[in-house]
């Protein structure tokens, strides 16, 4: 049946002469690449005649994608910070309290007040007894107000620990000067390691090598500063180098020594933390009077950073699901708005199409223009998502201090997604458009 | 498809007779005319109550005619022109153009056929608006799937076959009625159809302009090419060689005029 349309059938019009070539190509392929090209300078020119039409049809899809990409984008860097944050203590360090890290209600809290404080007997015994531990050490912590000159910094993190490892345990470096002997540990000395922060905010700046030998005062007690370490950097807008770490012996001085400490463990390799930390267990245990198997609570917390990493995922997988139903309501919504573009379109257009039609445009011809027209827009709507998205991301990013990952994969996506959008909204417009009767459609106004 | 398929017809009985043997439909030639019309009828519900607006009409037109049909309003012209310009396809009966069995063709079929064997005039010019003289010419090209170099030129051509080579990228209200009816013209003859087919083609313009694209046609229909006016105006019908009057739905009179 095709072929009998394929042949080339001489013409002798003189028309036809003056075109000096009677053969032609009569070819009727599945795509031809002509009809799409027209279709696609048509969809341009319609949405550049109706530019303001066409931009508030493109909100949707924009909101849509830019939440995606903003949230996607944000998330990413927050991973990284965080993974590069935890693997600085990394898994071979676990920690024993009273009371667990995470306390998800006012019951739980009531419940673990009730346990015995955990105290620098528990964690000499643990040193003793547990063979699988590297490192063994305490820290306490504090926030404070710390005193230079005439310079005051609030809400400083005032660290006790012992022994001297725990630096190595908190993955803190020395800058400039040193850390201080156990010998001066012992003995009570007042001196203290601080954070690069602690110079910017109390000595204008000043280079650390300044610093040494300086006097600060720690709710009113002085310290000396022997050391600064190198900067750990911020994690969700909170910088980890606000710190001042003190010996736990001038901690328990200040602060009294039945105030709550915890307890910090290292093993060489993460092989060895389950050893270590059932060692751990027994030893605890034992120091509280509980037994194996007991359904009770254990009356103290081992926990690793994991918790935290854990807490972490469920947060932004709730972000993710959040931010999914953002867009896809959006995307709907928008995707709704496009199909009744579409439809307008297709009636204000009814006269262009019955033209086309008489001319000999097929249905799948006028079927995709309307399609192409419909992706068109969604497909610009996810681009301009996609930048808005990026443009959110970075400026949160700037915000709060986190590495910006620009996903290319995301942005792909992002462009996809809506041109599918286009695709489904623009079907049945575009299908409406191509079942007009010609006779009907070229009798349109 | 050999060129004498295309010599003329016997002439003997040629008027409101069918020539052709349509008998079998195998989709070969079955006519030695381009246009080849048996007992044509063309009936619409209405509710409940049929109407015929065609009763039976047969009719032939020779390669190289230059017909016209008239009838006052609702005479079934307007019907008779949509099943030649193939937009539209009878209850019965069987129409043959240019050798291809029309009468029962599908929808996409029928654009292959508007597009190739058909050029389509317009009273109200149904030119795009947004589009320039050329791509409007362009158009039956694009849908034939004819590659951009070949259609620039082709459309060039045809522009130039109705003198208007110096209005190329002109947009359509840059034009001058007859101008925009010659644009149309040229979109009509691009793709070499079988049949030109011109409805009212003077109906929106001036006297003096109408006259000007009555002599175009002339033109055309003297360099070769098949000619169908439809028009209810005496005068325009009058210059065709050959007057088919329509009465409620059937062929009134078929005379030779020049």
């Amino acid at each position: 049946m095709l072929s009998g349309y394929e042949q080339t059938e001489p013409r002798s019009s003189t028309f036809e002469q003056r075109n000096q070539s009677s053969s032609r190509p009569r070819s009727f392929k599945l795509f031809r690449i002509a009809p799409l090209w027209e279709a696609f300078l048509v969809a341009a020119g319609s949405l550049r005649a109706n530019k303001l039409r066409t931009s508030l049809t493109l909100v949707g899809i924009v909101v849509g994608v830019a939440a995606v990409i903003s949230v996607v984008t944000i998330i990413k860097g927050l991973d990284k910070t965080v993974a590069s944050t935890f693997s600085s203590q990394g898994s071979t360090v676990f920690t024993i309290s009273q009371k667990p890290q995470i306390i998800k209600s006012r019951e739980e809290f009531i419940k673990f007040s009730k346990r015995k404080e955990v105290t620098h007997d528990d964690e000499e015994a643990i040193a003793r007894l547990c063979n699988a531990c590297w490192r063994v050490g305490i820290a306490a912590n504090a926030i404070q107000s710390l005193k230079h000159d005439n310079q005051t910094s609030d809400g400083v993190r005032v660290r006790g620990v012992t022994p001297t490892s725990m630096f190595d345990v908190d993955g803190v470096t020395i800058d400039v000067g040193r850390i201080w002997t156990e010998g001066e540990a012992n003995s009570g000395h007042d001196v203290c390691v601080v954070g690069p922060d602690i110079l910017k905010n109390l000595f204008n700046g000043a280079a650390p090598e300044r610093a040494l030998g300086q006097e600060i005062r720690v709710a009113g007690r002085p310290y000396e500063i022997i050391g600064v370490f190198e900067p750990l950097g911020s994690i969700f807008g909170f910088s980890r180098d606000n710190v001042v770490y003190i010996p736990y012996a001038s901690y328990q001085k200040a602060y009294g020594a039945r105030t709550s400490i915890v307890v910090f463990v290292q093993v060489p390799t993460a092989e060895q933390l389950e050893a270590a930390e059932d060692q751990v267990r027994t030893v605890m245990r034992t120091r509280r009077n509980k037994t194996f198997g007991q359904e009770d609570d254990e009356g103290f917390s081992l926990e690793t950073q994991d918790v935290f990493l854990d807490l972490y995922g469920k947060a932004t997988s709730n972000i993710y699901l959040v931010t999914i139903g953002v867009a896809a309501i959006s995307l709907v919504v928008g995707g709704i708005v496009v199909m009744n573009i579409m439809l307008v379109s297709v009636t204000e257009r009814t006269k262009e199409i019955g033209i086309r039609k008489a001319i000999g445009a097929r249905r799948k011809d006028i079927l995709t223009q309307f399609l192409i027209e419909a992706v068109t827009v969604t497909a610009i709507g996810g681009a301009f998502g996609v930048l808005t998205g990026f443009g959110l991301a970075y400026l949160i990013s700037a915000l709060i201090g986190f590495p910006l990952l620009v996903n290319v994969a995301s942005a792909v996506l992002g462009v996809g997604v809506s041109s599918v959008v286009g695709i489904i909204s623009g079907l049945w417009p575009a299908w409406r458009a191509a079942k007009l009767d010609p006779i009907e459609a070229l009798r349109a106004e | 498809m050999s060129d004498t398929t295309f010599a003329p017809p016997a002439p003997a009985q040629v008027f409101g007779q069918t020539v052709g043997q349509t008998g079998n439909n195998n989709g070969k030639v079955q006519s030695s005319s381009l246009i080849a019309m048996q007992d044509l009828w063309k009936t619409y519900k209405m509710g409940s109550e049929e109407v015929h607006a065609l009763h039976g009409v047969s009719f032939d037109v020779k390669k190289g005619e230059y017909i016209a049909i008239t009838g006052p309003s609702g005479s079934g012209k307007s019907t008779l022109m949509n099943l030649i310009g193939c937009l539209d396809t009878p209850s019965k009966g069987q129409y043959w153009l240019n050798g291809k069995n029309v009468s029962e063709m599908d929808d996409d079929e029928l654009a292959r056929i508007r597009n190739q064997e058909v050029g389509f005039v317009f009273q109200t010019f149904n030119l795009l608006a947004r589009a320039t003289a050329l791509h409007n010419v362009e158009l039956p090209l694009i849908y034939g799937g004819i590659g951009a170099a070949k259609r620039h030129e082709m459309a060039k051509a045809a522009l130039a076959a109705v003198d208007l080579s110096d209005r190329v990228t002109h947009q359509p209200n840059e034009l001058s009625g007859g101008q925009r009816q010659r644009v149309a013209i040229a979109r009509a003859l691009v793709n070499h159809p079988s049949i030109l087919l011109a409805d009212e083609p003077t109906g929106a313009l001036d006297t003096h302009t109408s006259m000007e694209i009555m002599d175009l046609f002339e033109r055309l229909h003297a360099e070769g090419n098949t000619v169908v006016l439809v028009t209810h105006e005496p005068d325009i019908a009058r210059r065709a060689h050959r007057v088919l009057s329509i009465r409620d739905g059937l062929i009134e009179r078929d005379e030779k005029v020049r």
